[in-house]
């Protein structure tokens, strides 16, 4: 620890951090414009000057450059300093333009702040002013060099932090500038982020352009709800519309910054096209003769079939408000339990994932930074989930060893080992990696179990035919790590890969090694959504269900099996059948149009609530707006309405949770703050680590992680002959795998016209060798049929991938849904090349 | 029989002195606002009416037609009541003011006071004393900062100079040897006690005029300081019955200086009522002057003049009057 | 006592000051009757100027909403085709306002002015929200000259990169020479 004196002030700080930071700690907040906590010193700006009185060092010096020693004395409000500091302000500004009333970075721009506070006011500089031309980056930002103090924060950002190479740094002197070789769209999905740490308006927000001042938006704390990670982020809203969002600082998941999917993924909440009357037979009416006839045609259902007669299908988007009301509902209702998951193997995984988090074995995103070596198994970081592939970029910057086994090709933004693996072929890498880095004797100390487990471990020998060996570069920094994690995903592997992953973990720490298991999830809420059902408890099921007459009625809760039911005519098909589909939600969806009885539900931005996200964090974000047409739409793009006290247009929609209560009672609840009462109190029987607080306002912002579920018999208890039973590839056929993409498959961040243009076009992927097997090259348009239907869609071939492999993005332009629910065999005869 | 005309006679009176008094009320803010405008080369009301002349009940109108609010955080009940308080306590002093010696109707004897007090002076004070109720409550209950100060100022400022104010009245009440107001006005058949208690008259006006909290004493509500003080949160006909409690006070002080020191009711040709009318009138435009021509006190100032001044010169009065009547 | 002499005596002054004045000729100047020319910068009634080009001034950049005491203006702001940033609908609420005169400080484009029209009463207070159609005039008002678009850096039909007023030529980012 170095003790130093700031301004008359003592402070005491670590080794090693700068003395910009301990100012901070005291509450001294020094300019600064190129020192960011995340992107580290570089002392470009010269802004952070302080004065050093005392100590080794002497005089005028950066703050970001220097680290806090014994001893120093260091004065921040010196003559010589202020005044050095307004010079600093004064050769930035020379060549700024006079942009300020039409730059959207006005009212919260660092550059604003600093002229103001650094007490620069009138131009002296007589000469002309450097201009640069802008380039178009893509429909995310706009850029405006001439507003450039060349603090390299987003060249840093975008090549160093993040990996990606096509925009940074170029000309010298007074000429640098910042953007890419050519115009074009940014090929980072973290390019939201430049908005966010350029400290002036070069990089400014495209979406919510020329819209409003910072200070006009009420800005909110909110949860993304777009992947399973619940980054944090700040909702901005203004005139009753959620117009930008911005990364919100949360230590132990996404640090400073959020994907680009996250950031844009909100314009689903204000499109124009969102429902806000509710429908009985597409026909709007008020809210309440929805809420009746609903309350009536399920007690009609009830007494002619039986209550069991009734299901219900929950949503992984859904707050855990929402979805425990609804396991209440189905509960005391005595219908079956909701389903949350699209057939028994996801919930499998899910549940499987979630038995298996120990306390010791989870991670949280930001210990993936800090660790030595991960392993990916099953999981594609910027698909699925684009701050993992962040954490992982830092994990590497700082020597980690990354390893990807994945059938899929995989792509990072940084250097990393890749195995194309069969998902069958997994179990056996997993297997053959825990016989090659932990001994008999190691396991053995994890008891009986463990010994048993590692001796029924198969030799790998037929693997090592086949596939690709694990290399000897591979098994050395995993022997050597001291911190290894693995990733986990829970979507394409079976739920013996997923045990054999935790397992792996507690052996790996038996060889005394801090290693940690981070699993991805299916969805913003799936965590809970597997918490809350059974084993069994499967859309597919219901859909069985409904085909031999048991099930008469299906109420949906911000559910549409129109996104992701894998075959779609049987799903019709069952839908016709029922006697009464009620859906609640807040997008149009398919099966929103087919309802019965639609119901408008709030958005997670007006209603708040809880998520657990795939670590087990139970995280809470408050209600952001109330809701209500924004005034954008009420004024038809013109002025608002000249009205005056008829309230608020488009109010009815109510968080879903609160519907839900309206039904279990039987008629709509005044008493608001009961109903929440109440709730919470199942909340905190479900996940006894909240039983401490007696409210959701108590849960502290970072979360709490939650160990409920957890099941400590379940370790070293894999069917080793199951899992090793590898099919092999006869080269005849195909394992169809629906994967996502970053953008363009997930069904809120679908929805923003933003990001369209960064959707890659949807495309099947197929190995380069099978490919020329069967005729198909490149870009062919090829067309797949099933007894379904059938689907057209290019064809793109790979070479690092699993060759017996297809892999199919549940992209939004493509009507994928053709398949046989569960494991997907494609023969080759299936796939025909269209001319 | 009899006692029903008296009844009668006394719904009159009342009647009549009720509406007497309202109406004056009302347009001695005629006169004030005119009077004060002229004072300052300006014109004052001129547009209601010829001369202005149907500003008051303009004024009336939209006072009775404005949203009556009630701030949220108020003590309701106390907050309705305070401004009733104010104005009854007002009014009902003129109970005991002689308008004239009697009147003799039909062959009957009718005084032509409401009701003729042995106490009548005991009982001004009382009342002028409940008053202060009025603007402390009005102050407290409205739950606003400046309220409270200008009803914490009022009573202050009202306990303070009722002490000077009562102890002018003793020499009086030793040269009239009675309580009661109609002995006091009596007394003064031959002369006016003003030209045998020149100090008194002064000590009096001065406490008068702080008792009806009027420039420069009108630190409880000082609008520069305060918003309006203990009726800043009143709208509607509320605050009018503060400001009609004010002007009633304006002529019921202006009464008792001229039953006290102008020989009330008496005076030469004219008929009685007459006479304490033109006094009264005469009493109000000094107290306009006094406004249009001096600035607000200072809390201190005010404080200081109370107790420092006019306390202590009272009780000298007192000795000495006591001393000659002695003599 | 000399003391009280001056006071009496600063009293007496005072009196027969205010005395006198009654019989003096009032001074007011009566309104309807009697419209005397206001200054130029008489703070009423509030316009929308335009430029000495004819474009509208006004950028929406929030500054007068956001330094508007009682928050009477509301304005949307967007961007035309051309680049300019502009304000899809402008609201003054005059119900409101105070005629403080802060917005038209704060606008960094001379685009909100006071003007000395001052005779706005109205019985239905929603006649008193003027929208944009309402405050927009033809003329620059106090302003006649400043057009921002000619010293903004941005983009528009005022000019392109380096065709500002005081600015250089876009620097050449592929160039080698100095
Ligand atoms: S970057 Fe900042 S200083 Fe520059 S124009 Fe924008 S708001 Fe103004
Ligand atoms: S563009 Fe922004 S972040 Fe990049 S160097 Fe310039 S001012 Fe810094
Ligand atoms: S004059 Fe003052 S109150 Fe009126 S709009 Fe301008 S800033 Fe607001
Ligand atoms: S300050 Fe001027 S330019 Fe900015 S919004 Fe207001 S009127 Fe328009
Ligand atoms: S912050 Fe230290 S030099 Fe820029």
């Amino acid at each position: 620890m170095s003790k130093l004196i700031i301004d008359d002030r003592e402070i005491e700080v670590s080794p090693g951090t700068k003395v910009i930071e301990a100012a901070a700690q005291l509450g001294i907040m020094i300019p600064r414009f190129c020192y960011h906590p995340a992107l580290g010193s570089v002392g470009a700006c010269r802004v952070c000057a302080v004065k050093f009185i005392q100590g080794p060092f002497k005089g005028v010096q950066m703050s970001c450059m220097i680290d806090a020693q014994d001893g120093m004395v260091v004065s921040t409000t010196d003559e010589d300093v202020a005044d050095f500091r307004r010079h600093v302000i004064e050769w930035l500004m020379l060549h700024h333009p006079h942009d300020c009333p039409v730059c959207d970075e006005g009212g919260h721009c660092l550059l604003q702040d600093m002229t103001v506070s650094g007490g620069h006011g009138i131009r002296r500089y007589l000469g002309k002013k450097r201009t640069y031309t802008d380039q178009f980056l893509g429909p995310l930002l706009q850029h405006e060099m001439n507003r450039c103090i060349h603090c390299y924060r987003c060249s840093r950002f975008y090549q160093e932090y993040s990996g990606y190479r096509d925009l940074g740094a170029m000309q010298s002197a007074n000429r640098t500038y910042f953007g890419r070789f050519t115009d074009g769209i940014l090929e980072s999905p973290f390019s939201g982020n430049l908005s966010d740490i350029c400290p002036t308006g070069v990089y400014t927000d495209k979406p919510s352009r020329y819209f409003g001042r910072r200070w006009d938006y009420q800005r909110s704390p909110s949860l993304c709800i777009n992947c399973s990670l619940g980054c944090h982020t700040v909702a901005s809203i203004k005139y009753r519309e959620v117009k930008r969002q911005e990364a919100r600082f949360s230590e132990p998941v996404n640090g400073y910054f959020i994907c680009d999917r996250g950031r844009y993924g909100f314009f689903y909440s204000s499109l124009e096209s969102r429902p806000r009357m509710a429908r009985i037979n597409g026909k709007q009416c008020t809210f309440n003769q929805a809420q009746h006839a609903m309350i009536e045609k399920l007690e009609e259902i009830k007494k002619n079939s039986g209550s069991a007669a009734i299901a219900a299908v929950g949503s992984l988007r859904s707050s855990l408000e929402t979805l425990v009301m609804l396991a209440q509902l189905c509960q005391t209702k005595r219908w079956r339990d909701p389903a949350c998951f699209i057939d028994s193997s996801q919930v499998q995984n899910v549940k499987t994932a979630i038995s298996r988090l120990e306390p010791q074995l989870r991670v949280s995103l930001r210990d993936i930074e800090r660790a030595d070596f991960i392993l990916a198994v099953g999981a594609d970081p910027i698909n699925e989930a684009p701050m993992l592939a962040l954490a992982m970029r830092q994990a590497q910057r700082n020597g980690a060893t990354i390893v990807v086994i994945d059938p899929r090709p995989v792509s990072l933004p940084f250097p990393f080992l890749y195995l194309p693996a069969a998902p069958m072929a997994l179990s056996a890498y997993l297997g053959s990696l825990i016989k090659a880095v932990v001994n008999r004797g190691t396991a053995d100390k994890m008891g009986d179990g463990a010994r048993k487990f590692y001796d029924r471990i198969p030799e790998g020998k037929k693997l090592a035919e086949a596939q690709p060996p694990l290399s000897s570069e591979m098994l050395q920094s995993l022997q050597q790590s001291r911190r290894p994690i693995i990733v986990c995903g829970t979507e394409i592997l079976s739920e013996t890969v997923l045990s054999l992953s935790a397992d792996f973990a507690l052996l790996l720490q038996a060889a005394e090694k801090q290693a940690g298991l981070f699993y991805l999830m299916p969805g913003a809420n799936a965590f809970a959504g597997g918490i809350l059902s059974g084993e069994k408890d499967s859309f597919l099921q219901i859909i069985e269900q409904i085909e031999d007459g048991s099930i008469r009625a299906l109420i949906s809760v911000e559910a549409d099996p129109f996104w992701w039911f894998d075959d779609r005519p049987r799903l019709e098909r069952a839908l016709d059948k029922i006697d009464l589909l009620v859906v609640l939600d807040y997008l149009d969806s398919q099966a929103a149009q087919r309802a019965n009885i639609f119901i408008p539900t709030a958005t997670f931005y007006e209603s708040g609530g809880m998520l657990i996200n795939q670590e087990g964090r139970v995280q809470v974000a408050p209600r952001a707006l109330l809701g209500g047409i924004p005034i954008s739409q009420a004024g038809g793009g013109d002025h608002p309405p000249r009205l005056y006290d008829v309230g608020i247009a488009g109010f009815d929609p109510k968080a879903a949770w609160l519907t839900l209560a309206d039904l279990a009672n039987g008629a709509a609840q005044e008493d608001e703050k009961a109903l929440q009462q109440h709730l919470w109190k199942q909340i905190s029987d479900l996940i006894p680590q909240l039983a401490t607080f007696s409210s959701i306002d108590e849960i502290p912002q970072e979360g709490i992680v939650c160990s409920c579920g957890v099941n400590i018999d379940s370790r070293f208890s894999i069917n080793w002959s199951a899992a090793s039973n590898i099919r092999h590839d006869s080269g005849d056929d195909f394992d169809l795998i629906e994967v996502d993409w970053t953008f363009g498959t997930e069904e809120l961040s679908s929805l923003s016209p933003c990001l369209w243009k960064l959707e890659r076009k949807p495309c099947l992927v197929m190995h380069s060798g099978r490919a020329e097997i069967i005729g198909l090259t490149d870009v062919d348009l090829v067309e797949i049929s099933t007894e379904t239907g059938s689907l057209e869609a290019e064809l793109r071939t790979a070479d690092n991938m699993a060759p017996g492999i297809l892999v199919l993005p549940r992209h939004r332009k493509l009507a994928w849904q053709i398949f046989t629910p569960g494991k997907i065999r494609i023969r080759k005869d299936q796939i025909r090349k269209k001319q | 029989m009899d006692w029903i005309i008296g009844i009668i006679v006394l719904i009159v009176k009342l009647g009549l002195v009720l509406v007497g008094l309202l109406l004056l009320a009302a347009y001695l803010v005629w006169v004030e606002r005119k009077f004060l405008a002229r004072l300052q080369i300006r014109y004052g009301p001129n547009r209601a009416g010829k001369f202005g002349l149907l500003q008051p009940i303009a004024d009336a109108l939209k006072l009775m037609v404005k949203e009556d609010t009630v701030p949220e955080a108020a003590d309701r009940i106390l907050f309705l009541l305070a401004p009733a308080v104010v104005a009854t306590s007002a009014l009902l002093m003129f109970a005991v003011v002689p308008f004239g010696s009697h009147l003799t109707l039909w062959g009957k004897k009718i005084p032509l006071v409401i009701t003729d007090l042995n106490v009548g002076l005991l009982y001004v004070f009382a009342l002028s004393s409940l008053g202060v109720y009025g603007v402390a409550l009005g102050g407290w209950a409205s739950n606003s900062k400046y309220s409270l100060l200008g009803g914490i100022r009022g009573a202050a400022q009202m306990i303070s100079y009722e002490l000077a104010l009562g102890l002018s009245l003793v020499p009086i009440v030793m040269h009239a040897g009675s309580f009661s107001i109609v002995d006091i006005v009596n007394a003064q058949a031959k002369y006016p006690f003003i030209l045998l208690q020149p100090f008194a008259f002064v000590i009096f006006i001065v406490s008068a005029m702080a008792e009806s909290k009027r420039i420069p004493f009108d630190l409880p509500e000082a609008e520069n300081e305060l918003g309006a003080g203990y009726h800043t949160e009143y709208s509607g006909m509320r605050f009018g019955l503060f400001f009609l409690g004010e002007y009633v006070h304006m002529q019921v002080l202006g009464a008792f200086v001229a039953v006290f020191f102008l020989g009330g009711w008496r005076g030469p040709l004219l008929p009685a009522p007459v006479w304490l009318f033109i006094k009264i009138i005469l009493v109000a435009l000094i107290m306009i002057w006094i406004r249009g021509t001096l600035p607000r006190l200072r809390y201190d100032q005010l404080m200081a003049v109370g107790w420092k001044v006019l306390i202590p010169a009272a009780l000298l009065n007192i000795m000495v009057t006591g001393a000659i009547l002695l003599i | 006592m000399a003391e009280a002499l001056e006071a009496i005596k600063a009293l007496a002054t005072g009196f027969a000051t205010t005395f006198k004045h009654l019989f003096r000729k009032p001074i007011t100047e009566e309104y309807p009757e009697f419209k005397r020319t206001l200054p130029e910068r008489t703070r009423a009634r509030i316009i929308l100027t335009r430029d000495p080009d004819g474009g509208e001034r006004c950028v929406a950049c929030y500054l007068c909403s956001a330094v508007c005491p009682v928050s009477c203006i509301s304005m949307q702001s967007a961007e035309k085709e051309d680049g300019r940033r502009y304000a899809t609908w402008f609201r003054i609420n005059f119900a409101r306002c105070i005629y403080c005169g802060l917005c038209e400080e704060a606008c960094p484009t001379s685009a909100i002015q006071l003007t000395a029209m001052f005779e706005t009463c109205e019985r239905d207070i929603l006649t008193l929200v003027y929208e944009k159609e309402d405050l927009l005039v033809d003329h620059g008002g106090k302003d006649k000259e400043y057009n921002f678009y000619k010293y903004a850096g941005v983009v528009t039909q005022e000019g392109g990169k380096g065709e500002h007023i005081k600015e250089d030529k876009p620097v050449n980012v592929k160039s080698n020479l100095p």
